[in-house]
């Protein structure tokens, strides 16, 4: 793998601003990775690519960078839904304060899932509701809380797999509110729908989360559309 | 006879936003001609018989012969003849707008409701029915879909799309010409005439998307009949939240209808791609 093949897979890593190799590099390097993220450096495989393309080794700068870029946790994470391209909390950053994002409802606790909808305020579900409503649900996230061993936060999304996705009951534990729990969820949520082609994500957010979804991406009432449910009421 | 003439356009779904490659369905705007001109389908016939329910899973009706049901069985699970056979049509012309609600006896089931029926002069029958599970051909809607003026997506999509719907709605309009010969009834046609589909969780959720009405057929109530089943089948299977986006110049059909637009105060949000 040539170094810039690798440049161009792992285009959403370090940059180093004052880099003067302008050849391959300027144009697939993004802004450097958060402060904080952390990253397990291959450097075997650095140094063989660096060697590989005759590059000035001596080089520190191009060196950091390279070591920067091997050791991208994953491709293009984020790409298109933040503007680094990477995840605001990774992975590792997450587990490292003890807490295990899921995105398969394999081992996914419905006593747990419930306490925390009542938590929030919502109501508990009967089981067997929403054991199908999570097996007729397309994407879906939650945060396992390492040392209570409590599922803390909660999203998940619906829809035709291909056009549209609604986004629906996105809840974190109060106790855990207010440390971006919201926001890593959301970020990975969308990234797996984008992914797979979904390019319709609409949600339906209560007058108090407006604001919230607003610095994702989200828009209300787009062209005037306006959301609308039916009420039984009414009728 | 009174039928119902209604301004609307039915978008439903989420907008055309500049830009973005696959729109799933544009603003219908341009589709929705107010239709006191395009009453293709009431002067000329007499004799509205009337709207009946009626239930593809009754059976114990009497067949009429077995090559008519074997063609029927292709195209419809509606039983029309086998009601009238079983001495459910009343004689007297009735009003187009709501289907009769003989709702415990034929509604055991999903079924189809047959909304308009009307035999022409020269004996024609046509018939328009609402179904919660007929099958929806993607070229058909296709051509729809052009009628309207959203633009096309491709087939394979739709078909996927429509597949992983929860319930997807159609009105068709049936076209039975009288038989040359006494005994073996003409061959049917049947044409698309109106659309809606639904995605859900199947169990607290549904959304409803791209609700369309074929122009030629618009302004008798029938976009209002298609989301009233639709939304009678999901309340049916117990779906507490039904909910869909309205394009502004829609908003007050679906609140005929029983919608209710920011209910407390929740808004409709689109994620955009910024980068």
């Amino acid at each position: 793998m040539t170094l810039t093949n690798m440049l161009i897979s792992h285009s959403n890593l370090g940059f180093c601003s004052d880099f003067s190799r302008p050849l391959l590099l300027p144009l697939l390097l993004p802004p450097p990775p958060p402060a904080g993220s952390s990253f397990q450096p291959f450097v075997s495989r650095l140094t063989s690519i660096v060697g590989s393309t005759g590059i000035l080794q001596n080089d520190r700068k191009l060196r950091q960078t390279c070591q920067v870029m091997a050791a991208a946790p994953s491709y293009s994470e984020a790409a298109g839904v933040t503007e680094s391209g990477m995840f605001s909390q990774s992975d590792d950053d997450l587990n490292s304060r003890g807490f295990e994002i899921h995105m398969s409802r394999d081992d996914i606790n419905l006593d747990k899932l419930n306490s925390l909808f009542v938590m929030v305020g919502f109501p508990r579900r009967e089981k067997g509701k929403l054991l199908r409503a999570l097996e007729h649900t397309v994407s879906l996230l939650w945060i396992h809380e390492k040392k209570s061993g409590s599922i803390i936060g909660f999203a998940r999304a619906t829809g035709d797999s291909i056009f549209n996705a609604i986004i629906w009951d996105v809840v974190v534990d109060p106790s855990y509110q207010g440390l971006g729990l919201g926001k890593v969820m959301m970020e990975r949520l969308i990234a797996d729908l984008v992914k797979r082609g979904i390019s319709n994500i609409a949600l339906y957010a209560e007058p108090n989360v407006v604001g919230f979804y607003q610095p994702l991406g989200f828009i209300s009432d787009p062209d005037g559309i306006r959301a609308m449910a039916y009420s039984r009421r009414r009728r | 006879m009174a039928m119902v003439c209604s301004t609307v356009s039915f978008l439903v779904l989420p907008p055309h936003f500049s830009g973005r490659p696959s729109c799933n369905v544009a603003c219908s705007s341009s589709c929705c001609s107010v239709a006191s001109s395009s009453h293709a389908y009431c002067p000329a016939s007499r004799n509205i018989v009337s709207i009946l329910t009626s239930s593809h899973q009754q059976r114990h009706h009497h067949p009429l012969t077995s090559d008519a049901l074997d063609k029927r069985d292709l195209r419809t699970k509606a039983g029309l003849w086998d009601s009238i056979r079983s001495g459910l049509l009343k004689t007297s012309p009735t009003s187009v707008t709501e289907p009769e609600r003989k709702e415990d006896e034929f509604d055991l089931v999903e079924g189809e409701v047959v909304l308009v029926e009307k035999v022409q002069t020269d004996g024609t029958v046509e018939k328009i029915v609402f179904a919660s599970g007929a099958e929806v051909d993607v070229y058909e809607l296709e051509l729809l879909c052009d009628k309207v003026g959203w633009p096309r997506r491709p087939p394979s999509k739709v078909a996927a799309a429509l597949r992983n719907s929860y319930m997807v709605a159609s009105l068709h309009l049936y076209r039975q010409p009288p038989s040359a010969d006494g005994d073996i009834p003409a061959l049917e046609k049947r044409e698309l005439i109106g659309m809606a589909r639904a995605t859900s969780d199947h169990a607290f959720n549904a959304t409803i998307w791209d609700v369309l009405v074929d122009p030629l057929y618009q302004g008798q109530g029938l976009g209002k009949a298609l989301v009233e089943q639709m939304v009678r089948a999901l309340l049916r299977r117990d779906i507490g939240n039904i909910t869909l986006f309205a394009d502004a110049q829609v908003v007050d059909f679906y609140k005929g209808l029983g919608f209710e637009a920011d209910p407390e105060g929740i808004k409709g949000m689109f994620w955009y791609p910024r980068y």
